[in-house]
């Protein structure tokens, strides 16, 4: 039954989805700052991997490299970058411009070196498929579920349970009161571009396991996420993970009505719609 | 010569459309990646109209510039009414779905390929065809554009524009009202951006969607941040540079394969490095 | 009976768990100079924002000359006729003290594209009408000679008077000053005194928030004494500042 196939991608597009809008939650509810170069972490990790299983690195491995290598790439576009634009007394505008800049340039190196065409994993076990009743599933897909949920939980336990987590969720809410109380939101910062760049990793090795890798196939993903942050509710990560997932079951379903280069505008679409009538998303705190 | 006249015209055109971005950019302080989009709306129109002889060049143009100030309205009002990064999104999305249907619907737009042979543009049936009157069409309308920003910057509104962008709560609290200027120089910026999409229609006679994505706005991003914000001399400067920048590069041997993606590299770290350095640009004033 | 000029009723203002304001309820009389007193975080401020529009309560409502002001936006409360200042300032640096002006009076011409663009003369003799009216009402607080001076190159005081200023220019009957004072020399102090009676005695209305002892002894007709987010007391100064039992709330309390 193709609504139901189509449904089960929905639902895994929608956990890889979930863990890029709640990474960028986590950084845009923590900083302020639309951090529009998220989009580049998400793209270089999947390259990363790539590289690594092609010099024949253990899959497993080189995903874990990619992620840390992610959060470090993070941690220093934070730290060197906006830290010191903060120092300057940059203005909101003035970041998000050099967070554009900082996309383009991590878009535009990968495009150099590894060629705009769209590269494939190397990795037979990833196409094969299991059926499960009437729907199919490549063993990509279900990695993809497994390790995104488990990601999404890790970060609801971290932020709810740890004491790093109620820190960051206590920056979040007033950093003034924070730094006179000895949390050092620089400090705080760092942390959290660090687990959100890691956490947007995986979805960005995963994903391009079964699409392919583009340099500059980032950037919608990253709308999409955004929307679904929006639309959950800035602040909720539960919220958010729900919405992503939402988003990209209607994505997929609308592919019964419509051909797939208008998915964006399903997306867009639903935006608009919370845009007019629900600007503050659907779970937001109060 | 013919090269320097293009060169000229292009950077023109190129000016006219920077200085739809300054406005949204430098004075109202407004984040915005998709001034190409809008400015592909303006070219398609104008391109579209000629083609098929449905008017002349200038109600063309006219026509053009009253679609796009309508497109910007409708976007940034709801959007700038919640905040200013939920126009980011708005933003991103508008310029994302352009390119979308720039490249799918071909009926309109030609699709990838986009729309060959576009007649040269008129004066009320009279065409321009010789490079030199081309040339002296574009200096004409970048002039009223550029006369046009020099009016509203000494305006009363240019003085609102810039107070909103410095403290909006306190304009607010003055009695004046924030979203209404915003959108009015959103709507000014889409006319300005699809005026500046009609000539390059007529005057490249060919257009595609890659002219229109959103490398290109962040290419007028760059033009503005380099050039300088809120003044005219960097309106004018960014482009004239920029533009020239390919030339400049191709002393350098670069092989033609990642040839764009260097261009695109070096506006990201122009941005970079202007933003942390010199926000000012070359002949502004700070962002 | 003739509503009061201006009457907050049962306001109530929450941020996640704290309450701001909690059944605030007060009236303020027109012409007379009333001063809002109180520990840090009794709510001043937050009161200056649910008038004004910059905050939406919970429950309760404001009404001025008998209007309700619920859910009016910031600029169209200014057009009813009340204007508010900040703690802070908040001028703005990269204009001129006249310009700083200049935007707050209301019905400019030029100030939308159209008129700046196709009027552009009519906007700019207009424009010379308007700017000797900023001169005048820079003159009043006693800033003739800065008028072309860039805010960020005025002194401390002369920013304050400044704020007084720009709400001159909005043409409101009814001035919230928030600490109109603070931070000021002795000199600069008694300027901005003599100035507030001076405006009271033109048919303004002040509603100042002051934690100067000395200012509002002097300056205030009536003083509310405001305490976590609730109106405590309510008299002359003389009364409000002998109650031993709000001196404690005031100067033993905590925070």
């Amino acid at each position: 039954m193709l609504a139901l196939q189509l449904l089960i991608n929905g639902l895994v597009t929608g956990c890889a989805l979930g863990v890029v809008s709640v990474s960028f939650g986590l950084i845009y509810a923590t900083t302020k700052l639309f951090h529009v170069a998220h989009a580049g972490v998400y793209t270089l990790a999947g390259y990363l991997a790539w590289s690594l299983v092609r010099q024949g690195v253990p899959d497993i491995v080189s995903l874990l490299i990619a992620m840390v290598a992610s959060a470090a790439v993070g941690a220093a576009i934070q730290g060197v970058l906006y830290a010191e634009l903060e120092r300057r007394r940059a203005t909101h505008l003035v970041v998000l411009i050099a967070s554009l800049g900082m996309l383009a340039v991590m878009q535009n190196i990968i495009a150099a070196v590894y060629t705009p065409n769209i590269l494939q994993f190397p990795l037979p076990w990833s196409s094969r498929m299991i059926g499960i009743g009437n729907v199919r599933l490549t063993w990509t897909q279900v990695l993809t579920v497994v390790l995104c949920l488990g990601a999404f939980a890790g970060i609801m336990w971290f932020s709810h349970r740890t004491i790093l987590g109620k820190q960051i969720r206590a920056v979040a809410s007033n950093p003034f009161l924070a730094e006179i109380t000895r949390l050092r939101p620089q400090r705080v910062y760092v942390t959290v571009m660090a687990i959100g760049s890691a956490a947007a990793a995986l979805p960005g090795v995963l994903v391009p396991l079964d699409l392919g890798l583009q340099p500059y196939g980032g950037v919608t993903p990253l709308l999409t996420a955004t929307i679904a942050m929006i639309a959950g509710g800035i602040g909720s990560i539960g919220g958010s993970f729900l919405l992503a997932v939402g988003i990209a079951v209607l994505q997929n379903l609308s592919l019964l009505i419509m051909p797939g280069e208008w998915s964006i505008g399903v997306t867009f679409g639903i935006f608009v719609v919370f845009m007019l009538f629900r600007p503050t998303g659907l779970f937001t705190r109060r | 010569m013919d090269f320097l006249y293009s060169y000229i015209a292009l950077a023109e055109v190129y000016v006219l459309l920077g200085l739809s971005t300054n406005l949204l950019v430098g004075i109202a302080g407004i984040f915005t990646v998709s001034q190409a989009a809008v400015f592909g709306v303006g070219a398609y129109i104008v391109a579209y109209c000629l083609m098929h002889e449905i008017v002349g060049f200038v109600p063309a143009l006219l026509l053009a510039s009253a679609c796009c100030v309508v497109l910007n309205v409708l976007v940034t009002l709801p959007s700038l009414r919640v905040s200013g990064d939920y126009f980011v999104v708005t933003s991103f999305g508008i310029q994302l779905m352009a390119t979308a249907i720039f490249i799918n619907w071909t009926g309109g737009t030609g699709g990838a390929n986009g729309l060959p042979g576009i007649p040269p543009p008129d004066l009320f049936g009279f065409p321009l065809e010789s490079n030199e009157l081309l040339v002296l069409l574009t200096t004409a309308g970048t002039g009223f554009g550029c006369l046009a920003f020099w009016l509203i910057m000494r305006a009363p509104f240019g003085r609102l524009l810039r107070a909103i962008r410095e403290d909006e709560l306190a304009v607010a609290a003055a009695g004046k009202g924030v979203l209404r200027a915003k959108v009015s120089a959103a709507a000014l910026a889409g006319a300005f951006a699809g005026s500046a999409g009609g000539l390059y229609a007529t005057f490249l006679s060919f257009v595609d969607p890659s002219s229109f994505d959103l490398d290109a706005s962040i290419l007028l991003l760059t033009m503005v941040v380099v050039g300088g914000a809120r003044t005219l001399p960097g309106s004018i400067l960014g482009p004239f540079l920029l533009l020239a920048l390919p030339q400049a590069l191709a002393f350098i041997d670069i092989p033609t394969s990642i040839a764009a993606s260097a261009r695109q590299l070096i506006y990201g770290l122009l941005l970079i490095a202007f933003m942390l350095f010199r926000p000012q640009g070359l002949a502004g004033e700070k962002l | 009976m003739t509503p009061a000029y201006l009457q907050a009723q049962g306001l109530e203002v929450a941020f996640g768990g704290l309450r701001a304001l909690q059944d605030c309820s007060f009236t303020v009389d027109k012409g007379r100079i009333t001063c809002l007193v109180g520990p840090n975080g009794a709510g001043k401020t937050t009161i200056f924002n649910a008038i004004t529009g910059f905050l939406k309560p919970q429950e309760g409502s404001v009404s001025f000359k008998g209007r309700v002001l619920d859910g009016l936006k910031p600029q169209d409360i200014v057009a009813a006729g009340i204007a508010r200042s900040f703690q802070n300032l908040r001028l703005f640096q990269d204009l001129t003290a006249l310009d700083n002006v200049l935007v707050a009076l209301p019905n400019m011409a030029g100030e939308d594209p159209l008129g700046a663009i196709f009027r552009p003369l009519h906007a700019a003799r207009a424009l010379k009408q308007r700017r000797d009216e900023g001169r005048e009402i820079l003159a009043h607080v006693g800033l003739a000679d800065k008028a072309d001076i860039f805010v960020r190159n005025l002194s401390y005081g002369e920013q304050k008077l400044l704020t007084i200023a720009r709400l001159l220019a909005t043409g409101a009957e009814l001035l919230l000053l928030d600490e109109p004072a603070s931070g000021l020399s002795a000199g600069a102090l008694e300027a901005v005194m003599v100035l507030l009676r001076r405006l009271q005695s033109e048919g303004k209305t002040l509603l100042v928030v002051e934690h100067n002892t000395r200012v509002v002894q002097k300056i205030a007709d009536d003083v509310l004494f405001l305490h976590q987010g609730h109106l405590m007391a309510q008299g002359t100064p003389e009364r409000i500042i002998s109650d031993p039992a709000l001196a404690e709330i005031y100067f033993g309390g905590a925070i």
